[in-house]
């Protein structure tokens, strides 16, 4: 018989969990419909828009086109992962402060993508952080005030 | 000011940043079923029968609907306000919930409700319709042939409705002109595409026959209505409940998939999801109009017109929905930008099998402005005259009529924006191009929009305010918040009229609207949210605060016009001296005395519809070689009456010129000849990005309305309006060709740049 299910472990915002997963599931389902973290958002399922981004081992991935069983025994970061007991992370400030929130459906996965740039380059320029925000498409602000507030943190240590 | 006019942090931005936000996606419910639509591969095709016992008996699926088992009650979808004016309101009704001939590809034919989505789409390719292909229409000149098959049966040659609208003499007009000019332009369907697809409902039948929907919606109060009337119940038998909604720009102007939804739970007596992918939510749902627009103008020696006709032809897709008030906007307001007597619009909506269409961001004003500024261009030209100086001589301002509304116009920034634009682009510098290849340009375009519906139509708004024992107000209005910031400009406007503290005036940021405890609103569309609500909210602001000053004379025996509300606290209005806690007061209201309670009512009473304008300055550069344009700076110079959260104004005109510059340059939903939509996913559907976007130059110039809420005026539509004129100007400056289709695309420029060497 032919396995449809597998069990995976996963290490997700610090917690772990061990679960049964069908093998074509993808992240994005498994996140939102077995673990209930529904920040991750469902734009387009094809890798397309960066609404379902998420961290994997700190790097940005489209949940939506990644299957569970692929990523097992690794670490993932939903944006519920970010903010620590109720204290906002400071790019979730910016971008509160900044103006850079409308309707919030591409925001988690920008702030994610945001996230990994930081934490690699503290001192992002303006070019770097719009390569590095390419793949989140947004439909409300024009980018202006998302690039303005991930510019504000530049020389910013966010993990402090 | 106190809050009015500082950019202060949006209300629901703490959920939106922590993912705590829920979406109707989000949101779960014990025992929910899903739903999936089977649609029409074909654009049009009669139904002759469909056989769906084998998708019945496949396990998990609960039920399959067709058009047999629907109640045959047609409707139209678009959420438009009730009117006093005959002849207004132009709605043919011409849908069922699942259709009784396929009229496009992805028509919906029937629908399946079953345990879980995947089964629900197993059981799709278990249903079998017979179809029978008819001859389809992609171009409403075919589809209005004499001897062209009805789309519709209600509509004759398939023209939905016709205008033919005049002012003045347009004969005598022509006559007196030195130059008459006539060009022809033509515009594309584009989507929306909010980053949330549209569209995703849950529905909740109850017994006894009430229904409640939760809704993605910009209207949640007239999508109540239309549903009602679709299912045949009563409307308070229907609630609506619109929780945070991912971007709508007309979008979801009106009913999407509420009904299928809510027939299969009312047939499953179970709750019922349905979502639609990003492919449905491309083809399936709504677009923006293409419109072939043909503009004639007699002008004089100085630039003055004589006459002004605009005809248009406009594709409506396979339904009417907004079509017939999008077009009156295309014409009326085109026709309003600049001072002429004599002027005719005329206008056919006709029936096709493309996709449907509907009132997106603009509401046909993008398609009217592409048209008449671009042309304006090609007339200062024509006249040796300075596209700029030409505008600053023949706008219409403050007291002329704006045809559109039959209004006077109330009030006219438009010469500041185009000042004050200028200026930032630098207008009167010669731009140099950066090599033999690459040629740069500046262009301009202006234009005039709307604030709400009046006259003509209902701008029905309210709001509700209470006040806590603690001194802090609850803000209850059914304001569709769609990602625009309208809870936290309501609050603004709230604590302003209040006299209270930002933070005392609270607004749910969840649930947002709820049709069964929010008093009714007309909802997010026509630039009206924060013009017409927020007039709402500070009269039930003003009607809260009379009675909290009452109630403090009494307490302090203190005559009440002698008394203030400031930073929450009544003060003496003169000496300023600090008297009482309004928390003080609202205790001594709600428990020391019987039957008094601080709630303030408030309803829009606005009766005009202050036009917004605006001036936008493009510089493009134009690669000859491969025809590609990359706009390198973009002013926009808006007259926003008053911005009451500046930050959140500039968002709404950012973002509507992201999609602005889209529509310009690459966005087009393709349609092949026989109907089917050949990029229905972003990897071939693009939007600009956030590498692909120029810096962008907001000025707000306030020109307050008279009647808006602290001289605000509508800022939702406006910045899309004239971004593709302004750019094809800026185009046609760099390289001399006036490209008149739209998308610009780099193949339209080459064939542009060849046909004028040939």
């Amino acid at each position: 018989m032919i396995k449809t299910k597998t069990l995976v472990n996963l290490k997700v915002n610090d917690q772990d969990h061990s679960i049964v997963v069908k093998n074509k599931e993808t992240l994005l389902y498994t996140l939102r419909e077995r673990l209930n973290l529904t920040g991750t958002k469902k734009g387009c399922e094809s890798g397309d828009c960066g609404a379902c981004t998420v961290l994997l081992s700190g790097k940005p991935v489209t949940s939506c086109v990644l299957l569970t069983v692929d990523c097992d025994g690794k670490e993932i970061t939903t944006i519920e992962g970010l903010s620590q007991n109720g204290k906002l992370h400071p790019i979730q400030k910016a971008f509160i402060d900044n103006g850079a929130v409308q309707c919030g459906y591409c925001t988690p996965g920008m702030i994610l993508s945001a996230k990994a740039l930081l934490d690699t380059n503290k001192n992002p320029t303006e070019e770097e952080i719009r390569e590095a925000i390419s793949g989140n498409l947004c439909r409300c602000t024009g980018y202006e005030k998302i690039v303005k507030a991930i510019k504000s943190l530049s020389g910013n240590d966010c993990n402090s | 000011m106190n809050t009015v006019g500082k950019s202060l942090p949006r209300g629901d931005a703490y959920q939106k940043v922590s993912g705590e936000a829920l979406y109707v996606d989000d949101i779960k419910m014990h025992g929910m079923l899903a739903g999936k639509v089977l649609r029409s591969p074909y654009p049009h095709a009669i139904i002759r029968d469909i056989k769906v016992e084998r998708a019945k008996k496949l396990n998990g699926v609960i039920d399959v609907i067709t058009y047999n088992d629907i109640p045959q009650i047609r409707y139209n979808p678009a959420a438009y306000p009730p009117t006093n004016v005959p002849g207004r309101m132009v709605l043919p009704k011409d849908m069922f919930i699942v259709t009784d001939k396929a009229r496009y590809v992805g028509d919906p034919v029937a629908a399946v409700v079953a345990i879980d989505e995947e089964i629900a789409e197993e059981a799709l390719s278990l249903i079998e319709v017979d179809y029978e292909p008819i001859e389809a229409y992609f171009y409403p000149f075919d589809s209005m042939k004499d001897d062209s098959l009805s789309i519709h049966e209600c509509a004759e040659k398939n023209i939905l409705h016709k205008y033919d609208v005049g002012f003045g003499d347009i004969d005598k007009g022509f006559k007196e002109a030195d130059l008459i000019i006539e060009e022809e332009f033509s515009t594309s369907r584009i989507s929306p595409a909010p980053i949330e697809p549209i569209a995703t409902s849950i529905a909740m039948a109850h017994p006894g026959g009430d229904i409640t929907i939760y809704s993605a919606t910009q209207t949640p109060h007239i999508t109540r209505r239309i549903i009602a009337e679709a299912l045949g119940l009563g409307i308070s038998k229907v609630r609506i409940i619109k929780p945070s909604v991912g971007g709508a720009f007309g979008g979801r102007h009106g009913v999407t998939n509420e009904l299928i939804a809510a027939f299969l739970s009312i047939k499953t007596n179970q709750p019922v999801k349905l979502s639609y992918s990003r492919e449905e939510s491309l083809v399936c749902t709504t677009t923006r109009h293409p419109a072939y627009l043909k503009i004639k103008s007699g002008v004089k020696k100085d630039g003055s017109l004589t006459a002004r006709t605009l005809d248009v032809v406009v594709d409506a897709g396979a339904y009417a929905c907004h079509a017939a008030g999008v077009t009156r906007m295309m014409g009326l307001l085109g026709l309003s930008l600049y001072k002429c007597e004599n002027l005719h619009f005329g206008g056919k909506i006709v029936y096709t099998n493309n996709p449907p269409a509907g009132g997106i961001r603009g509401y046909g004003n993008p398609q009217g402005t592409f048209a008449v500024e671009s042309h304006t261009d090609t007339i200062a030209r024509e006249l040796n005259m300075d596209p700029l100086e030409y505008r600053l001589m023949h706008h219409v301002e403050k007291g002329d009529v704006n045809y559109q509304s039959g209004l006077e116009i109330d009030s006219c920034g438009i010469e500041e924006c185009i000042k004050q634009g200028a200026k930032k682009i630098r207008w009167s510098e010669k731009t140099k191009s950066s090599s033999e290849n690459k040629k740069h340009g500046k262009g301009m375009a202006i234009m005039i929009h709307i604030s709400g519906t009046r006259p003509g139509l209902s701008e029905l708004s309210t709001a509700r305010i209470t006040v806590n024992e603690d001194g802090c107000a609850y803000l209850s209005s059914a304001a569709a918040e769609i990602g625009q910031g309208i809870t936290t400009s309501i609050r603004q406007i709230a604590a302003e009229a209040l006299g209270f503290k930002y933070e005392d005036v609270k607004t749910d940021n969840y649930r947002q609207v709820d049709t069964m405890v929010d008093g009714y609103d007309m909802g997010a569309y026509a630039s009206r949210q924060t013009f017409s609500n927020g007039v709402a909210v500070k009269n039930a602001a003003l009607d809260a605060r009379n009675k909290i000053l009452n109630h403090a004379s009494k307490m302090l025996s203190y005559d009440k016009d002698n008394l203030t509300i400031e930073d929450s606290i009544i003060k003496d209005a003169n000496s300023k001296e600090e008297l009482l806690k309004v928390a003080d007061v609202v205790y001594d209201v709600n428990f020391k005395e019987d039957g008094q309670y601080i709630i303030g009512i408030g309803v829009s009473d606005i009766d005009g519809n202050s036009p917004p304008f605006a001036a936008q300055f493009a510089e493009v550069e134009v690669d000859i070689e491969t025809g590609i344009v990359e706009v390198l700076n973009f002013v926009a110079a808006h007259d926003v009456g008053r911005a009451i959260n500046p930050y959140i104004v500039e968002g709404q005109i950012e973002g509507a010129i992201q999609q602005g510059i889209g529509y310009a340059l690459i966005e087009k939903l393709m349609v092949d000849n026989n109907g089917k939509v050949l990029n229905p996913e972003f990897a071939n559907y693009k939007m600009l990005t956030s590498k692909d976007m120029p810096k962008i130059e907001t000025l707000l110039i306030e020109e307050p309305s008279p009647i808006g809420p602290y001289g605000a005026k509508g800022v939702g539509e406006p910045g899309l309006v004239p971004v593709a004129p302004a750019i094809a100007n800026a185009i046609n400056d760099a390289i001399g060709v006036r490209i008149k289709e739209l998308p610009m695309t780099p193949n339209r420029i080459l064939k542009a740049l060849q046909n004028k060497k040939d």
